[in-house]
């Protein structure tokens, strides 16, 4: 495959749009590796729960931290159990989705806000950029655990208002960093010439801005996956949070951490589960940044030898 | 420049009361602190002398308006449960995250912008490669999990340092290292992510096809245009950190202001959850105004 | 007290805990929760009763942990009822307060005044709450105690009041004023607190010189600290750290694990359901799995260290067909079984709290309950556990009690009589049986209470009782200390010995 499109690419320049990204992909080991196992997570988040839900929630204080890699008590417990003698594997798959509609949830929203926020505010320099910068400067001073604390205290505990907690003290960075994009942006010459040329701001902003400030955008979401996953849990070690009987595998880690010493694998496999995902996340958005950046793409085009 | 600071120091004192607003009353709306100063089965007489005694019994609008009054005078009230000046509270917790903070955010900015800036210039390489998924995998460990393996690995399986608490230098090293690790992997993206723009930018290309060999020429340029989005990232990790490392407080016991911002919200303390917010506040305040001072240096056209 | 650093020489120059450990009479012990306050009128709150109780501050009496003598001298030397009511204390000569005055009945009366003003919020004074209480002076070492109504156990609440000089203003205070054998030397928000040995103390001087506490707040923390020496006891650790035999003691801890419930929502108002209830539990099933083996299955919310606990009664056993029957039963008779109940937990209450009850949660749906479980924190928990109850449907309330004290009294008010904060009960038997037990002394006193249990638990079916539960107290190898029943509330450093 690899050899295929070093030989085609320079033969023929056909938009990569049509034929190339999949071949792109392959390209990069470690991309394709992270779009499978994103896919895997994706497919575990939607149909987990139906799947395996009754097995998760199976007490049996017999195979309570059963060992892990023995096919003895069947295959759902080779990754061991828990504390309650559930099987981890099925409840790692059931976890995925909440723990995956919290982050993304939460990524998406303050992605989608704060970058909004963050184009006024670099765009227009007027009073509303003062306001919007403002209210950031209030919320990023709010201390985001304690917000969380605060506003899980008044309303309950649910993924819903999590990820309203979380997407709130997730807006600053966004907002910052687009504002601070944007006002380099705009001072350079494409988009200065589009001004003078008498394009509307609209266009401007989302033809000429939008698409330089997005891979760092990108960049950030990634890790702010991981960031939103891990506040999370933090939340569950401090005894707030989502609280049992739901699940997630910040929830696992936190509850399997006073088992470090003597049963490692309660908190090791939802731990590297997290790590994983957002690997997997952080290694596909790296290979998106070069995929869809021409002056990069030829790293990916002329195969996987370079890669 | 004056006028910036003017003008920020302003708009700051309106954003600082804003967070007092919604402070005081989402904090109140949490419950009643008697019933978590006094034991479950203290009467109703003694929890009302509770509340008299801390003028809980009053409308809240009454309360926030004797509140600011006092603040005005510079009083920031009692604690509840310390019965002692909630601003003294806060102060000391706070001058060990100003330390803990200043000095993680030290390393982890030097260490993220020297790595980070390499791994760009070799981009694909192997550093490359293995820099970017060891910080990544940093970044993405429960910093709980990191911490409580730490301590069981380097204190009482190798007894290199102590496990938790202060004293010595020693006991600053585990709780630095653990904070370190997540923030050094965000900016050592961002400074990553930020090169490689710069390094792909027309006026890099073109010092490059001029023939410009010197790297070190090349990359301070390049660094110097690639820094407006790593600042604001590791602002925006300084300010986290200067709310406090919870977590890390928590298991090392480590006496911030984290730690006792979180104790207080459980045992509803709210003078000082008002006084660590208001206190964390202006140091967060004062850092963002050091970061647009920042940018206007780094790129003369921002200066307003 | 070997330190195992290999930075050692370092270390040991450096550290304060180090250097403590330098010398061998002094001590580092880690505790699992910061003292807000060293307040001697709020020593009944156990994080500050472990740091200051007989350390700094006494009581006229104390009440024998060790041994079954029952209450001991401490600062009064003997006592007798003289008349209906009232009690004559003799106090110990020759005790100075660690400020140089002299102990005389004045300081104990104004200790007591002082817990009853309106300017603090002391813990103490619930204890006396309702009991009209006057302290008469009668000489410098004399003292009549009169309340009303009569108080059986006046040398038992007299356990409590800490006592602090007469000049001791009523606001709280941060250098308290002791007779005890220690005095607080340094305090450190937020790092540590010091006692140290006062060298006119009137009693025994005991071995440890001085004592730092330091605070860590996970549990495999605090127990790692001991295993490296940089603290000699950590009084509490959970089951899972406390895997050394050499180090690990387990004691009954005092507290009692319950499951409250409010008979007056259906269909908790029926006894059969709440006998299903019992039946539902496995209660066996938790003992050497999640909750530690030494923890004992309770049938009284007081530990069996308590006056009146009856051994007679045979705890539930667990017979899920039969509480499937019995709800079966009920629900023919049109109690609304299906309801759903929230199980209410509070979240870190004691180790393994939040797997208990998700286990129970569990066991309850499994014989047909339709169990919603809630873990929640410790002010909405509050807000269950406390009238005015919620009302919105049927609630079981997760909850711990602790009871050191050697008397039902303490407990049994709050949490059974009809006017009880935590009652989830009114029946007339039981208020009679509290009152008359409370006014009662001697055998009448423990055969009463023994009634009561009785009753509460087979016919009255009051609530799902759990666990006794036990702590684990790690010590390092050259401390000589083994904990108590008391040890959550109380750590007296006077019982701490040196090898």
């Amino acid at each position: 495959m690899s050899a295929t499109t070093a030989e085609t690419t320079p033969a023929k320049p056909t938009p990569p749009a049509k034929r190339g990204y999949l071949g792109m992909l392959w390209a990069d080991k470690f991309a394709t590796f992270a779009a499978i196992f994103l896919i895997i997570v994706v497919f575990c988040a939607l149909f987990g729960p139906l799947l395996l839900g009754d097995a998760a929630s199976g007490q049996n204080l017999r195979a309570r931290n059963a060992a892990p890699f023995t096919l003895e008590r069947g295959f759902l417990y080779i990754l061991g159990g828990d504390a309650l003698g559930r099987p981890l594997l099925p409840r790692i798959v059931v976890a995925a989705q909440n723990t995956i509609m919290v982050a993304a949830g939460a990524v998406a929203a303050s992605f989608l806000i704060g970058a909004t926020l963050g184009l006024i505010a670099g765009y227009s320099r007027k009073i509303l950029s003062e306001v919007i910068m403002r209210l950031a400067d209030v919320i990023m001073s709010f201390p985001s655990l304690l917000l969380a604390v605060i506003v899980l205290y008044i309303l309950e505990p649910s993924v819903g208002n999590l990820i309203i907690v979380l997407a709130i003290t997730r807006i600053p960075i966004y907002l910052r960093t687009t504002r601070a994009e944007v006002l380099e942006v705009r001072e350079r010459m494409f988009v200065q010439a589009a001004q003078v040329m008498g394009a509307s701001t609209f266009r401007i902003v989302f033809r000429h801005i939008l698409p330089v400030i997005l891979p760092t955008l990108v960049t950030i979401a990634t890790l702010d996956f991981a960031f939103v996953m891990l506040a999370e849990s933090a939340l569950s070690f401090l005894g707030i949070g989502i609280q049992p009987p739901e699940i997630t595998w910040g929830l696992m880690v936190s509850q399997g951490r006073q088992y470090l010493t003597s049963a490692w694998w309660l908190a090791f496999w939802p731990g590297l589960v997290i790590i994983l995902t957002t690997m997997s996340l952080n290694l596909l958005s790296s290979w998106m940044r070069v995929a869809l950046d021409p002056t990069q793409r030829w790293r990916l085009e002329i195969g996987g030898k370079n890669a | 420049m004056q006028r910036m600071i003017g003008k920020r120091a302003i708009s700051s004192l309106i954003s600082l009361f804003g967070l007092i607003v919604l402070v005081f009353f989402l904090s109140r709306l949490t419950g009643d602190p008697s019933a978590l100063f006094l034991p479950v089965d203290a009467s109703e007489e003694m929890r009302q002398n509770f509340r008299e005694l801390h003028g809980l019994n009053d409308p809240v609008l009454v309360q926030f308006g004797h509140y600011l009054g006092d603040l005005v005078r510079g009083d920031f009230g009692d604690s509840l449960r310390k019965a002692r000046p909630a601003l003294d509270v806060v102060l000391e917790a706070f001058v060990w995250t100003l330390q803990l903070a200043v000095i993680t955010m030290t390393l982890v900015t030097v260490a993220a912008i020297v790595v980070g800036s390499v791994a760009a210039f070799k981009v694909g390489t192997k550093f490359d490669r293995v820099a970017s998924l060891l910080s990544l995998i940093g970044a993405s460990a429960p910093d709980f999990w990191i911490a409580i393996v730490a301590i069981v690995l380097f204190s009482v399986n190798l007894g290199w340092v102590p496990t938790s608490g202060t004293g010595s230098v020693w006991h600053w090293i585990l709780p630095i290292a653990v904070l370190f690790i997540r923030p050094f992997g965000l900016i050592l993206q961002v400074v990553r992510g930020s090169m490689l723009t710069a390094l792909g930018s027309p006026y890099v290309k073109t010092a490059r096809a001029k023939g410009v060999k010197n790297r070190p020429i090349i990359f301070v340029h390049t660094l110097r245009n690639a820094m407006l989005p790593v600042i604001t990232v590791i602002g925006d990790q300084a300010a986290a950190l200067l709310n406090g490392a919870v977590v890390v407080e928590t298991i090392f016991g480590f006496p911030g202001v984290g730690k006792l911002m979180i104790d207080s919200i459980l045992q509803r303390d709210f003078n000082v959850i008002l006084a660590a917010i208001m206190v964390t506040a202006l140091a967060i305040f004062l850092m963002n105004l050091l970061i647009d001072l920042a940018y206007a240096l780094l790129d003369p056209r921002i200066r307003t | 007290m070997k330190p195992r650093y290999a930075l050692a020489g370092l270390l040991l120059a450096t550290t304060t805990a180090g250097a403590a450990l330098a010398q061998d009479s002094e001590v580092t012990i880690v505790l699992g929760e910061e003292l807000d306050l060293v307040e001697p009128c709020m020593s009944t709150r156990s994080n500050i009763g472990r740091v200051i109780l007989q350390n700094i501050s006494e009581t006229l009496t104390e009440l024998d942990v060790r041994g079954d003598g029952g209450v001991q001298p401490r600062l009064a030397e003997s006592w007798e009822e003289t008349e209906d009511g009232t009690w004559r204390f003799h106090l110990r000569e020759g005790v100075t307060f660690s400020d140089g005055s002299s102990f005389d009945a004045e300081d104990v009366k104004h200790s007591f005044e002082r817990t009853q003003s309106d300017q603090n919020t002391c813990e103490i004074s619930r204890y006396y709450e309702g009991i009209d209480m006057q302290f008469e002076v009668v000489d410098d070492l004399t003292l009549d105690i009169t309340a009303d109504p009569a108080q059986p156990i006046m040398p038992l609440l007299m356990t409590l009041l800490t006592i602090v000089p007469s000049e001791t203003p009523m606001e709280f205070v941060r250098e308290p004023v002791g007779t005890g054998p220690y005095v607080l030397s340094a305090w450190n928000p937020g790092q540590d607190i010091r006692l140290e040995l006062r060298d006119d103390y009137w009693g025994e001087t005991p071995e440890v010189t001085a004592a730092t506490y330091v605070f860590r707040s996970d549990e495999a923390v605090r127990a790692a600290m001991v295993e490296t020496g940089e603290a000699d006891i950590a009084p509490s650790i959970s089951v899972i750290e406390a895997d050394d035999e050499a180090l690990d003691h387990a004691y009954p801890n005092s507290e009692t694990t319950y499951l409250r419930l409010d008979h007056s929502v259906a269909p908790m108002d029926d006894a059969r359901v709440r006998e299903a209830l019992n039946l539902a539990i496995d209660r066996e099933a938790f003992l050497g799995t999640i909750l530690p083996e030494g923890a004992e299955i309770a049938t009284a919310i007081v530990p069996p260290t308590t006056i009146g606990w009856n051994p007679d009664i045979e705890p539930w056993a667990f017979d899920p067909e039969r509480a499937t029957e019995l709800l079966e039963e009920a629900e023919a008779d049109g109690v609304p079984v299906d309801t759903q109940i929230r199980l209410i937990g509070r979240t870190g209450n004691f180790p393994g709290a939040t797997e208990v009850y998700e286990a129970i949660a569990a066991m309850l749906t499994d014989v047909g309950f339709n169990i919603d479980l809630q873990m929640v924190e410790v002010a909405e928990h509050e807000q269950y556990y406390s009238k005015p109850f919620v009302t919105d449907g049927p609630v079981i309330v997760g909850a711990q009690h602790d009871n050191s004290r050697g008397d039902p009294v303490f407990s049994m008010f709050f949490k059974y009589d009809s006017e009880g904060r935590q009652s989830g009960i009114s029946d007339e038997k039981v208020d009679d049986l509290i009152d008359r037990a409370t006014a009662a002394s001697g055998d009448e006193r423990t055969a009463l209470w023994s009634e009561l249990f009785a009753y509460l638990h087979d016919e009255v079916i009051a609530d799902g009782l759990l666990f006794h539960m036990v702590g684990f107290a790690r010590v390092a190898e050259d401390i000589d200390f083994t904990p108590t029943i008391a040890t959550n509330s109380q750590l007296q450093l006077a019982e701490i010995g040196l090898n």
